[in-house]
């Protein structure tokens, strides 16, 4: 028998050592190029940015960060950074957790509707409704004028309520989430103790759901710190850490000061991500076990029905409106002004192109970033390697960390050799690949959770190599989590603002960036135009991602990329 | 539990749909001061839906829900006296084990100093003595039924509603506790409703028993009423295997008070304890596997008794079990104490014979059959 073997061993040749060496190592080689691709396109930029801030003409230098602390200008800008991050995570939490009460308790017929308006943003770029509050409250808006009100959208309130409407879906989601996972029996318990409903809510909702609000909110105030395209439109002469950093390197070209500004801005991301990931980690109240009798609706006692209406059915209608605006923004020529139907706005071939180049730019990172991301969690999952725990944080963090940042990084990383890609497309692919990467590893270990590593243990057991067991039993059951990668890479790049408009060169526009643009010239049209072009790209991705999720489980669409 | 007593609580025709579909088709059933009730049943025959209509958690669709004379059916839980235990405890688990039980007494704003010899109190009777600041998930399963029992009884409601409260425990506690369920009930008196899909579990536990099933009441009464007279055949199956053997009542001998039954396996010669059965009825014989006894086929013949074959066996100790074959029918026959009597092998033959002292349900009376 031996004999027999042997000689087979040598009959098959080079190629049977071939195959035999990658059925050993093929994790290895997988596990060693993640590590390489995550140094390089991730902790590499980031890294960059650091010394940058502390590198000066003459070495190593506070420098900088002293004149960050000495000008007026940058810690007001760091102090409306913080103002505006918790002010939106203030009203956020308080709006998220009446829509998700009224969604999970409220009257059936408002159930729906509401669930609706509040996952809508996530249908479109943030920056969306800077647009459509211009459109309205601008100072030839179609509110303004109608009511003859001489408000300035170009404001605090501005910003604040653009920020609060673009991440109403990401407070809505968790906070929905935690109020669903709550035992029934527990509000009921306490009504056949004798609670009234504030009493329930005050003293049994809140407190049980506070771990959750508490995470909600802070990632809500990771976001909006982040996030470039509302304070970058609306935020008159407010200075936002994230728009200063963009002003200081296409203004004044100043790397070391972006840097500090990006380094300043990094700190709380960086602080609440782990916080959020290793801290809060597991805390809250687990459920004891028992079913949860499937509550009937009751009715709501009007104390708190009537409030909790007051606050999320008008932010319900200031969604539809800014959808409305941006509908009707592309196909007249100035909404409010000049109500003529046109088409010019919608066939701009400047826009085309923009749309075209975003879709050729998500296209490719929703490719890359799906195998990479698929991989990623396969080696995560099931590798035995010391390390381990630090590849997932790293794959992680792009989420956490503010585009503007990664944006600096990655111009000052891959601008001279070896990695020189300043100016072509790759520069902003990778870039979105590296960001969004979270979203595909996430969708990949969880569906690695549900199929027992015995399935591949069976399959071992039956005769199959690694590799056959890789192509033919692991491929297949991740194809789901692939796929979803592949279309929220793709739905995020579309939308991506904060990171490209650092890469992008002249002639080479992307939609975000043209929107940004034309806004910030006030060609309201064409940017309510292209950013319909995105929205329509973007539902019907997010459709094909709901229709996966349904068909496999999959649990994802819980994250929102700035 | 005198007919003239007024009851704790009375249901009176109760019907309720979840959209089409009609899960309870009117109940009416009274439950005394004291008296432990059982609502058993197989799953989806309403008897949780039936206990959340009486707690105010649901509404019924129709009838009412009279609690000591007064209507309670539209009130909302909160202004019930009735405390339910839920089949998951739903112990707060932001408080500790004090704060749970004071809960209820708190809303009542009693005296900080009333509610803590209140909660002392509950604490003893249920054995918890000393781990009043433990937080919830630092106790056992069996102290968290335990607390939730005590928040319940805090306010001495006039009835306490239990949901499936040991189905979280395992085989052994589930013993200790119905055990403990019923001494405390006994102690206090209280009026109490226990739902469970277990009928072992209900037998043991209960003054009677509310069978219900496919949302209508197949019978009230004490474990002894339904174990041994069943009101039809699926009550005689829910509790206990049975043996049904069809047959014609042939005659009736008033003086000796037997009944005679024509089986398919032969005339069976019974006591004659219903007065309802008359001749000429069709029946069905209820035959507990524990009440056959088996013999040797040769030796003296007996009345009341079958040739048939041993066509398997199962020996566990105290019980040997049998399945015996006539022609095509089968019976099973339990033989409890087997230790030291004749055991029976495969293909055996047998003698199989009934009791006289046999339950009889009516399938067909003679008099509607004119």
């Amino acid at each position: 028998m031996a004999e027999a073997v042997m000689g087979n061993v040598t009959g098959r040749g080079i190629w049977y050592k071939f195959r035999s060496f990658f059925n050993k190592n093929l994790l290895n080689i997988f596990a060693g190029s993640l590590f390489a691709l995550l140094a390089i396109f991730l902790l590499y930029p980031i890294i960059s940015v650091l010394l940058k801030s502390l590198w000066g003409d003459d070495g190593l230098t506070f420098d900088f960060y002293v004149e960050f602390f000495r000008y007026n200008f940058y810690y007001w800008s760091l102090l409306n950074t913080l103002i505006l991050g918790v002010s939106t995570m203030i009203i956020l939490v308080i709006v998220g957790f009446c829509f998700a009460y009224l969604t999970t308790r409220g009257p059936l017929w408002l159930r729906k509707p509401l669930k609706i308006c509040a996952l809508l943003p996530l249908a479109a770029p943030p920056y969306i409704f800077s647009i459509s509050l211009i459109t309205l409250f601008g100072r030839n808006g179609l509110i303004n004028n109608l009511l003859n009100l001489n408000f300035n959208i170009y404001s605090w309130t501005g910003v604040i309520t653009a920020q609060c409407l673009a991440f109403l879906p990401l407070s809505f989601m968790m906070i929905e989430n935690v109020l669903n996972s709550l035992n029934p029996s527990l509000e009921e318990t306490a009504s056949d103790m004798g609670a009234s409903e504030v009493r329930i809510v005050r003293s049994i909702t809140v407190p049980l759901a506070a771990p959750g609000l508490l995470k909600a909110a802070l990632l809500v105030f990771v976001m909006t710190i982040a996030e470039f395209g509302n304070p970058a439109i609306l935020g008159g002469r407010n200075p936002f850490l994230a728009v200063d950093t963009y002003l200081a390197i296409t203004g004044e070209g100043d790397f070391n000061m972006a840097s500090v500004l990006s380094v300043v801005l990094i700190t709380p991301c960086v602080l609440i991500f782990i916080l959020h990931n290793y801290v809060l980690k597991g805390k809250g109240y687990a459920t004891i076990t028992g079913k949860g009798m499937a509550a009937e609706p009751k009715s709501m006692a009007p104390v708190i029905k009537i409030p909790f209406m007051i606050v999320s059915i008008p932010v319900a209608v200031m969604v539809l409106l800014s959808f409305g605006v941006i509908l009707l923004g592309s196909f007249v020529k100035i909404v409010g002004v000049d109500n003529t139907f046109v088409i010019d706005h919608v066939l701009n071939t400047q826009s085309n192109i923009a749309i075209w180049n975003s879709i050729k730019v998500s296209l490719g990172a929703g490719l890359v970033g799906a195998i990479v991301g698929t991989l990623l969690a396969y080696v995560i999952m099931r590798g035995k390697f010391p390390g381990k725990q630090i590849m997932e944080m790293v794959a992680l963090s792009g989420f956490a960390l503010p585009g503007t940042v990664i944006g600096v990084g990655y111009i000052m990383a891959f601008n001279r050799p070896p990695f020189l890609l300043t100016g072509t497309i790759w520069i902003i692919i990778l870039n979105c690949v590296f960001r969004f990467l979270a979203v595909g590893v996430e969708a990949g270990i969880s569906k690695l959770h549900q199929i027992s590593v015995e399935i591949e243990e069976a399959s071992a057991d039956l005769g199959a190599d690694f590799i056959t067991i890789f192509f033919k039993v692991v491929l297949p059951i991740m194809f789901s989590a692939f796929v979803a990668g592949f279309i929220y890479t793709f739905m995020t790049t579309m939308m991506s603002l904060s990171s490209v408009i650092f890469l992008v060169t002249p002639g080479f526009d992307l939609a975000s960036v043209y929107i940004y643009l034309t806004a910030q010239l006030g060609e309201l049209g064409l940017a309510s135009a292209t950013t319909m072009k995105v929205i329509a790209i973007v539902a019907v991705s997010l459709g094909i991602l709901q229709i996966i999720a349904r068909k496999t489980g999959l649990d994802v669409g819980t994250k929102q990329g700035a | 539990m005198q007919a003239t007593q007024t009851p704790m609580l009375e249901l009176r025709d109760v019907y309720k749909s979840f959209g089409d579909v009609e899960v309870l088709k009117g109940i009416s059933a009274k439950i005394d001061k004291g008296e432990l009730l059982t609502f058993v049943g197989p799953s989806g025959c309403g008897k949780t839906t039936l206990l959340r209509i009486v707690g105010g958690f649901t509404t019924a669709t129709s009838g009412q829900v009279i609690l000591d004379g007064e209507d309670i059916g539209k009130l909302p839980p909160n202004m019930r006296n009735t405390k339910m235990v839920f089949q998951s405890y739903a112990l707060f688990p932001h408080m500790n084990v004090r704060k749970n039980i004071g809960f209820g007494l708190k809303l009542q704003k009693w005296p900080r100093e009333k509610i803590e010899t209140r909660v002392d109190e509950l604490l003893a009777l249920v054995h918890m003595e000393g781990l009043g600041e433990r937080t919830i998930d630092r106790i056992s399963g069996g102290q968290q039924q335990r607390v939730a029992l005590a928040r319940a009884l805090a306010l001495e409601p006039k009835v306490l509603l239990l949901d499936e409260p040991l189905s979280n425990l395992d085989a052994n506690l589930r013993v200790v506790m119905r055990e403990e369920i019923r001494n405390i009930q006994e102690r206090i008196g209280i009026t109490t409703i226990f739902v469970t899909h277990d009928q072992y579990e209900a037998m043991s536990i209960s003054d009677r028993l509310l069978v219900l099933h496919e949302g209508i009441i197949q019978q009230i009464g004490s474990p002894i009423d339904i174990y041994e007279r069943p009101a039809n055949e699926f009550i005689a199956g829910f509790v206990g295997y049975v043996n049904f053997l069809e047959g014609t009542v042939d005659a009736i001998n008033e003086e000796t008070n037997m009944s005679y039954v024509i089986t398919e396996y032969g005339k069976l010669e019974l006591d004659h304890d219903q007065k309802d059965i008359e001749v000429g009825d069709e029946v069905v014989l209820v035959i507990r596997p524990e009440t056959v006894s088996l013999s040797p086929s040769h030796g003296t013949e007996r009345p009341n008794t079958f040739h048939g074959t041993v066509e398997s066996q199962m020996y566990a100790g105290n019980l040997a079990k049998y399945t015996v074959k006539f022609g095509e029918k089968k019976m099973v026959v339990d033989h409890y104490n087997p230790m030291g009597s004749e055991k029976f092998s495969k293909n055996t033959k047998v003698k199989v014979t009934v009791p006289r002292a046999i339950h009889v349900l009516k399938r067909k009376s003679a008099s509607a059959n004119v």
